[in-house]
Protein backbone atom coordinates (compact mmCIF):
# COMPACT_ATOMS: atom_id res chain seq x y z
CA UNK A 1 0.00 0.00 0.00
CA UNK A 2 1.40 3.10 -1.33
CA UNK A 3 -0.13 6.02 0.49
CA UNK A 4 -2.37 6.21 3.62
CA UNK A 5 -6.19 6.31 2.66
CA UNK A 6 -8.56 8.72 4.12
CA UNK A 7 -12.01 8.45 3.56
CA UNK A 8 -15.35 10.15 5.13
CA UNK A 9 -18.74 9.54 5.09
CA UNK A 10 -21.58 11.94 6.51
CA UNK A 11 -24.23 9.79 8.08
CA UNK A 12 -27.81 11.99 8.52
CA UNK A 13 -29.81 11.44 11.93
CA UNK A 14 -32.54 9.08 11.71
CA UNK A 15 -31.74 7.82 8.11
CA UNK A 16 -32.14 4.13 8.67
CA UNK A 17 -32.41 3.97 4.91
CA UNK A 18 -28.71 4.72 4.24
CA UNK A 19 -27.16 3.00 7.03
CA UNK A 20 -24.87 0.30 6.16
CA UNK A 21 -23.46 2.44 3.07
CA UNK A 22 -20.46 3.39 4.79
CA UNK A 23 -19.63 0.04 6.66
CA UNK A 24 -19.89 -1.07 3.12
CA UNK A 25 -17.81 0.90 1.57
CA UNK A 26 -15.02 0.61 3.85
CA UNK A 27 -14.93 -3.16 3.46
CA UNK A 28 -14.85 -3.00 -0.35
CA UNK A 29 -12.01 -1.07 0.33
CA UNK A 30 -10.74 -2.75 2.19
CA UNK A 31 -11.01 -6.16 0.66
CA UNK A 32 -9.96 -4.36 -2.85
CA UNK A 33 -6.81 -3.66 -0.57
CA UNK A 34 -6.22 -7.09 0.08
CA UNK A 35 -6.78 -7.16 3.39
CA UNK A 36 -7.57 -10.50 4.68
CA UNK A 37 -11.73 -10.99 5.04
CA UNK A 38 -11.95 -11.58 8.56
CA UNK A 39 -10.19 -7.78 9.49
CA UNK A 40 -12.47 -6.01 6.92
CA UNK A 41 -15.59 -8.00 8.50
CA UNK A 42 -14.17 -6.31 12.06
CA UNK A 43 -13.72 -3.17 10.37
CA UNK A 44 -17.30 -3.26 9.15
CA UNK A 45 -19.14 -4.52 12.08
CA UNK A 46 -17.45 -1.79 13.78
CA UNK A 47 -18.17 0.65 10.90
CA UNK A 48 -22.20 0.03 10.72
CA UNK A 49 -22.51 -0.35 14.36
CA UNK A 50 -21.13 3.49 14.14
CA UNK A 51 -23.33 4.21 11.83
CA UNK A 52 -26.43 3.35 14.07
CA UNK A 53 -25.10 5.15 16.58
CA UNK A 54 -25.22 8.05 14.66
CA UNK A 55 -28.57 7.61 13.60
CA UNK A 56 -30.38 6.52 16.76
CA UNK A 57 -27.98 8.79 18.98
CA UNK A 58 -25.87 10.78 17.76
CA UNK A 59 -27.73 13.41 15.57
CA UNK A 60 -25.88 12.39 12.91
CA UNK A 61 -22.35 13.00 12.24
CA UNK A 62 -19.15 11.73 10.35
CA UNK A 63 -17.37 8.64 9.70
CA UNK A 64 -13.70 9.09 8.73
CA UNK A 65 -11.72 6.04 8.05
CA UNK A 66 -7.47 6.37 7.37
CA UNK A 67 -5.74 3.30 6.51
CA UNK A 68 -2.29 2.81 6.12
CA UNK A 69 0.04 -0.02 6.08
CA UNK A 70 0.07 -0.54 9.83
CA UNK A 71 -3.72 0.00 11.34
CA UNK A 72 -7.40 0.75 9.93
CA UNK A 73 -8.50 3.61 11.96
CA UNK A 74 -12.23 4.36 12.29
CA UNK A 75 -13.49 7.17 13.88
CA UNK A 76 -17.15 8.52 14.37
CA UNK A 77 -17.25 12.35 15.40
CA UNK A 78 -20.84 13.72 16.38
CA UNK A 79 -22.52 16.79 17.91
CA UNK A 80 -25.03 15.29 19.69
CA UNK A 81 -26.05 15.09 23.06
CA UNK A 82 -22.99 12.61 24.30
CA UNK A 83 -22.73 10.02 26.45
CA UNK A 84 -23.36 10.74 30.16
CA UNK A 85 -21.64 7.70 31.78
CA UNK A 86 -19.51 5.83 29.33
CA UNK A 87 -19.40 2.81 31.90
CA UNK A 88 -22.54 2.16 31.36
CA UNK A 89 -22.71 2.92 27.57
CA UNK A 90 -20.18 0.05 27.09
CA UNK A 91 -21.92 -2.51 29.03
CA UNK A 92 -23.54 -4.97 26.78
CA UNK A 93 -27.62 -4.58 27.13
CA UNK A 94 -27.54 -1.25 28.11
CA UNK A 95 -28.83 1.05 25.68
CA UNK A 96 -31.26 4.60 25.42
CA UNK A 97 -32.62 3.80 22.26
CA UNK A 98 -36.57 4.93 21.78
CA UNK A 99 -39.52 2.53 20.30
CA UNK A 100 -38.91 2.55 16.69
CA UNK A 101 -35.15 1.90 16.98
CA UNK A 102 -35.91 -1.41 19.22
CA UNK A 103 -38.77 -2.18 16.39
CA UNK A 104 -36.24 -2.58 13.78
CA UNK A 105 -34.27 -4.93 15.98
CA UNK A 106 -31.72 -2.16 16.92
CA UNK A 107 -31.47 -0.78 20.95
CA UNK A 108 -30.19 -3.79 21.96
CA UNK A 109 -27.10 -2.43 24.02
CA UNK A 110 -24.93 -4.01 21.80
CA UNK A 111 -23.35 -1.64 19.62
CA UNK A 112 -20.70 -0.41 21.63
CA UNK A 113 -19.75 -3.81 22.94
CA UNK A 114 -19.59 -4.90 19.52
CA UNK A 115 -17.22 -2.01 18.25
CA UNK A 116 -15.32 -2.75 21.45
CA UNK A 117 -15.16 -6.46 20.85
CA UNK A 118 -13.71 -5.86 17.06
CA UNK A 119 -11.57 -3.03 17.82
CA UNK A 120 -7.66 -3.22 19.01
CA UNK A 121 -7.58 0.40 19.86
CA UNK A 122 -11.16 1.50 21.88
CA UNK A 123 -11.02 5.16 22.85
CA UNK A 124 -14.56 7.04 23.38
CA UNK A 125 -14.05 11.18 24.03
CA UNK A 126 -17.56 12.84 25.17
CA UNK A 127 -19.11 16.05 26.48
CA UNK A 128 -22.79 16.31 27.75
CA UNK A 129 -24.06 18.78 25.39
CA UNK A 130 -21.17 18.61 22.74
CA UNK A 131 -20.89 15.18 20.95
CA UNK A 132 -19.16 11.80 20.86
CA UNK A 133 -15.73 11.01 19.11
CA UNK A 134 -15.18 7.68 19.09
CA UNK A 135 -11.86 6.44 18.08
CA UNK A 136 -11.08 2.42 16.75
CA UNK A 137 -7.90 0.86 15.47
CA UNK A 138 -7.11 -3.09 13.90
CA UNK A 139 -4.20 -3.53 13.69
CA UNK A 140 -2.99 -5.02 10.18
CA UNK A 141 -0.71 -8.46 10.29
CA UNK B 1 -23.34 -31.48 8.72
CA UNK B 2 -25.01 -31.49 5.42
CA UNK B 3 -24.21 -28.68 2.49
CA UNK B 4 -27.98 -27.71 1.54
CA UNK B 5 -28.65 -25.60 -1.51
CA UNK B 6 -30.99 -22.87 -1.16
CA UNK B 7 -33.04 -23.97 -4.40
CA UNK B 8 -33.69 -27.14 -2.06
CA UNK B 9 -34.01 -25.02 1.40
CA UNK B 10 -36.85 -22.89 -0.66
CA UNK B 11 -39.18 -26.26 -1.62
CA UNK B 12 -38.70 -27.79 1.80
CA UNK B 13 -40.21 -24.53 3.41
CA UNK B 14 -42.47 -23.79 0.40
CA UNK B 15 -40.96 -20.69 0.29
CA UNK B 16 -42.05 -17.44 -1.76
CA UNK B 17 -39.27 -16.14 -3.14
CA UNK B 18 -38.22 -12.29 -3.68
CA UNK B 19 -34.72 -12.25 -4.67
CA UNK B 20 -33.31 -14.96 -6.84
CA UNK B 21 -29.51 -14.33 -5.28
CA UNK B 22 -27.86 -17.51 -6.29
CA UNK B 23 -30.33 -20.55 -5.30
CA UNK B 24 -27.34 -22.97 -6.79
CA UNK B 25 -25.31 -22.33 -3.65
CA UNK B 26 -25.55 -24.57 -1.04
CA UNK B 27 -25.39 -23.49 3.23
CA UNK B 28 -24.50 -25.99 6.01
CA UNK B 29 -25.75 -23.41 8.75
CA UNK B 30 -28.74 -21.27 9.43
CA UNK B 31 -28.99 -18.64 12.75
CA UNK B 32 -31.58 -17.02 13.98
CA UNK B 33 -32.21 -13.70 14.78
CA UNK B 34 -34.41 -10.44 15.36
CA UNK B 35 -31.84 -8.53 16.61
CA UNK B 36 -29.47 -6.89 14.29
CA UNK B 37 -26.96 -6.16 16.54
CA UNK B 38 -27.24 -9.72 17.39
CA UNK B 39 -26.85 -11.00 14.14
CA UNK B 40 -23.85 -8.86 13.35
CA UNK B 41 -21.65 -9.92 16.77
CA UNK B 42 -22.42 -13.56 16.03
CA UNK B 43 -20.59 -16.19 13.63
CA UNK B 44 -23.57 -16.04 11.39
CA UNK B 45 -20.59 -15.56 8.68
CA UNK B 46 -21.87 -17.42 5.53
CA UNK B 47 -24.91 -19.04 7.04
CA UNK B 48 -28.94 -19.08 6.00
CA UNK B 49 -30.14 -16.05 8.41
CA UNK B 50 -33.92 -16.56 9.47
CA UNK B 51 -35.57 -13.49 10.87
CA UNK B 52 -38.77 -12.01 11.07
CA UNK B 53 -37.38 -8.26 10.20
CA UNK B 54 -38.93 -7.13 6.91
CA UNK B 55 -36.81 -3.62 6.58
CA UNK B 56 -33.64 -2.39 4.35
CA UNK B 57 -31.18 -3.10 6.92
CA UNK B 58 -31.70 -6.44 7.02
CA UNK B 59 -29.63 -6.40 3.79
CA UNK B 60 -27.00 -4.18 5.55
CA UNK B 61 -26.24 -7.16 7.67
CA UNK B 62 -26.39 -9.97 5.39
CA UNK B 63 -23.91 -8.10 3.11
CA UNK B 64 -21.32 -7.24 5.67
CA UNK B 65 -22.09 -10.41 6.79
CA UNK B 66 -21.50 -12.47 3.63
CA UNK B 67 -25.00 -13.79 4.18
CA UNK B 68 -26.42 -16.12 0.73
CA UNK B 69 -29.94 -16.39 1.80
CA UNK B 70 -32.57 -14.26 4.37
CA UNK B 71 -35.38 -15.76 5.36
CA UNK B 72 -38.23 -14.29 6.81
CA UNK B 73 -41.05 -16.21 8.69
CA UNK B 74 -44.42 -16.07 9.66
CA UNK B 75 -45.31 -15.31 6.35
CA UNK B 76 -44.57 -11.79 6.54
CA UNK B 77 -43.24 -9.72 3.80
CA UNK B 78 -40.56 -7.86 3.27
CA UNK B 79 -39.96 -4.07 2.16
CA UNK B 80 -40.05 -3.16 -1.36
CA UNK B 81 -36.51 -1.64 -0.68
CA UNK B 82 -35.34 -4.47 1.35
CA UNK B 83 -36.46 -6.75 -2.28
CA UNK B 84 -34.87 -4.11 -4.41
CA UNK B 85 -31.31 -4.24 -2.51
CA UNK B 86 -31.01 -8.17 -2.36
CA UNK B 87 -31.67 -8.02 -5.48
CA UNK B 88 -28.93 -5.72 -6.33
CA UNK B 89 -26.38 -7.42 -4.22
CA UNK B 90 -27.28 -10.86 -5.15
CA UNK B 91 -28.68 -12.12 -1.56
CA UNK B 92 -31.56 -14.67 -1.68
CA UNK B 93 -34.77 -12.96 0.04
CA UNK B 94 -37.17 -15.41 0.34
CA UNK B 95 -40.36 -15.68 3.30
CA UNK B 96 -42.21 -18.86 4.72
CA UNK B 97 -45.79 -19.29 6.49
CA UNK B 98 -44.19 -20.87 9.06
CA UNK B 99 -43.00 -19.41 12.21
CA UNK B 100 -39.27 -19.23 12.94
CA UNK B 101 -39.12 -22.46 15.28
CA UNK B 102 -41.04 -25.15 12.27
CA UNK B 103 -38.51 -22.99 9.22
CA UNK B 104 -35.76 -24.19 12.13
CA UNK B 105 -37.12 -27.66 12.67
CA UNK B 106 -37.30 -28.14 8.74
CA UNK B 107 -34.06 -27.08 8.30
CA UNK B 108 -32.46 -29.38 10.79
CA UNK B 109 -33.90 -32.03 9.27
CA UNK B 110 -32.14 -31.25 6.08
CA UNK B 111 -28.80 -31.71 7.71
CA UNK B 112 -28.28 -28.22 8.75
CA UNK B 113 -27.27 -27.04 11.81
CA UNK B 114 -26.34 -24.11 14.35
Amino acid sequence: MADPIHLEYEVAADDYQAAGAASNSVKETLKMLGVPTAISRRAAIITYEAEMNLVIHGGGGKIVANIDEKSVELMTIDEGPGIPDVEKAVQEGFTTAGDRAREMGFGAGMGLPNIKRNADVFEIFTEVGSGTTLRTVINLP
Amino acid sequence: MASVRISEICAEIGARVYSEGDMARAVERAAVGDLLSFVMGSDADGAAWITVQTHLNVAAVAVLKDIPVIIIASGREPAADLTERCQTEGIALVSAAHPVFDICVKLGRLGISG
